[in-house]
């Protein structure tokens, strides 16, 4: 068992979501960086859909009742008992240790995870918390929290190679798919959102990313629709002319028209930029976005084999540029 | 009905168009195409979402590509809505006073008396397009243009849940205790979601609802069968 020693900016307890209930407008939530929770949970050795603490921006105090092995996803300060330890890696905590997560540098959201997961009841097929229903509580001092069964030897220790590590930068180059109502925009403004710099608002939180910059002009259609669903990263223009981006918490359904949607690899990236932050968006296909999809996956897969040490990873040189490879260890 | 129109919505939805208009046959369609893939649930089928006059159709990309996702949802759009009745589902609400704190506003605004809009508002069949937006909030069609009447300026920080309320043509129920800038002019005591029950909200699209008009006694004793002691 853990307790949250200390409590300073919203966390929660987080999977990767909540599917099969958006026709009963049931918000799906889960994690807003889906590559760093799973990440920290591969470096416990847990599947990558295991609950999860996700913070922001601060870091909570953990008291741990009871040994545990548990890693820190962020670019941030940790200490376990008033020593630096390092993040993206795996410890090991023993009865009355106390981790001390600080503020992040980079990036908006922070993930713990613990060997085992935390232990919670579903509701409804997933213990990601929604607060606006009651779907789970948010976290505060003084909560004591389970943590599933593992065998926790051998699983400290785990490093994830420092080329993977996600790095999360103030200015990003965001990819979309357009659409689906196109027809509720003019040429212009198409060519507007493609080509201009947008700006974070400090009015954005898990269900959507306000944006400022240049208005999106709409057509003779306006910016209203026959309501219709949202999807993760669907770009909404209200009449006023300024992007949302819908994320984690977003509502089911909506009556703004979509310009397009960011495409699934580059949502955390849009997730971890903070208010200020200035995101760029370029057109691609449906083929392509699901082509990166694949790839990143594939990247994923082999990092979770390597923390489970049943695949090696050499650093290569080609030319002026580094790979990381993985290779299958021989049973 | 002519093919419906497929668009992606990013990597990992496809919309499927079925008209542009909110009409009841449209819907119909939409609602039985949406249950025959539900039921048939594919292994690249993440969830289905049916609205208006669309289905979001949720897919793994990783186990079926865009192309591929359109040619598997194509067997389906054949389905038919079956000829069965719909469920007629009893909305016991009190309206007025505290319940309805604008049903006066709405009876000015449009030159009606409050029993006039109590009249107009609880006689008609509404049916339930789909669900959405928050928790058990469903959209419902067949309000009378007689009582229409625009949203506040500005919306209350805090809207009991089962409140009934006006916005525009519109008319719905808060499912949950929410900021909102409808209209209120009334409140049913029923529970329209509810996490512990299988489905877990009460209303399910194509279902008809009536609103049914009680007394503030009745109300505080459904009220508790609903919600349990003290929870308000």
């Amino acid at each position: 068992m853990i307790e949250l020693s200390r409590v300073s900016a919203p966390t929660a307890i987080q999977d990767l979501g909540r599917y099969g209930y958006q026709k009963f407008g049931i918000p799906v939530s889960g994690v807003m960086d889906e590559v760093s929770a799973r990440l920290a949970n591969y470096l416990v050795g847990n599947p990558g859909d295991a609950p999860i603490i996700e913070f922001v921006l601060r870091g909570p105090g953990v008291r741990f009742h009871s040994s545990a092995v548990f890693a820190v996803a962020g670019d941030v300060e940790v200490e376990l008992n008033g020593i630096p330890i390092e993040p993206w890696q795996s410890h090991w905590a023993k009865r009355g240790d106390v981790l001390e997560v600080g503020t992040l540098r980079r990036g908006v959201y922070g993930y713990i995870a613990f060997a085992g997961g935390i232990l919670c009841e579903k509701i409804l097929g997933s213990c990601s918390t929604y607060p606006r229903a009651k779907l789970g509580k948010p976290l505060t001092q003084g909560d004591r929290l389970k943590l599933g069964y593992a065998l926790l030897t051998g699983k400290e220790g785990k490093r994830l190679p420092e080329q993977l590590i996600p790095r999360y930068s103030n200015k990003s180059e965001i990819r979309v798919i357009l659409g689906p109502q196109l027809e509720h925009f003019t040429e212009k403004g198409v060519e507007t959102f493609l080509s201009s710099a947008y700006k974070i608002t400090p009015n954005s939180d898990r269900m959507g990313y306000r944006l400022e910059g240049p208005e999106i002009e709409h057509s003779e259609r306006g910016a209203d629709i026959i309501t219709d669903a949202i999807p993760l990263g669907a770009v909404q223009v209200p009449a006023n002319g300024k992007p949302i981006i819908m994320l984690a918490d977003r509502q089911t359904t909506g009556g703004y028209a979509k310009i397009g949607v960011v495409a699934r690899v580059d949502v955390p990236k849009v997730a971890q930029t903070r208010a200020g932050g200035e995101l760029r968006f370029k057109a691609v296909s449906v083929e392509e976005a699901q082509e990166l999809l694949r790839r990143r996956e594939r990247t994923l897969k082999a990092v979770e084999m390597f923390l489970k040490e049943k695949a090696r990873a050499y650093s290569i040189k080609i030319g002026e540029e580094d790979f990381l490879a993985f290779v299958e260890k021989e049973e | 009905m002519p093919m419906p129109l497929f668009k992606p919505a990013g990597d990992s939805a496809v919309a499927v168009i079925f008209g542009d208009k909110i009409d009841e046959s449209i819907n119909k369609k939409v609602h039985a195409v949406a249950n025959a893939i539900e039921k048939a649930s594919p292994d690249w089928l993440i969830e289905v979402v049916p609205t208006y006059t669309s289905i979001y159709v949720y897919y793994d990309p990783l186990k079926l590509g865009y192309q591929e996702v359109l040619t598997a949802i194509k067997p389906f759009l054949s389905a038919e809505p079956r000829g069965e009745k719909s469920r007629i589902v009893e909305i016991p609400t009190v309206y007025g006073g505290e319940f309805g704190p604008d049903i006066e506003f709405v009876a000015q605004h449009n030159g009606l008396t409050v029993e006039d809009v109590i009249e107009i508002h609880s006689k008609p069949l509404y049916r339930v397009y789909m669900l959405g937006f928050t928790p058990g909030f469903a959209y419902l069609g067949g309000m009378d243009e007689r009582i229409a009447t625009p949203r506040l300026e500005r919306p209350r920080l805090k809207v009991p849940a089962g409140s009934v309320g006006i916005a525009g043509k519109q008319t719905g129920i808060y499912p949950l205790e929410s900021p909102g800038g409808w209209r209120l002019i009334g409140r049913t005591p029923l529970r329209l979601f509810n996490p512990e029950k299988d489905p877990p909200t009460l209303l399910q699209p194509g279902d008809h609802i009536k609103f049914v008009l009680i007394t503030e006694d009745d109300f505080r004793e459904i009220y508790r069968e609903e919600w349990g002691e003290g929870n308000d």
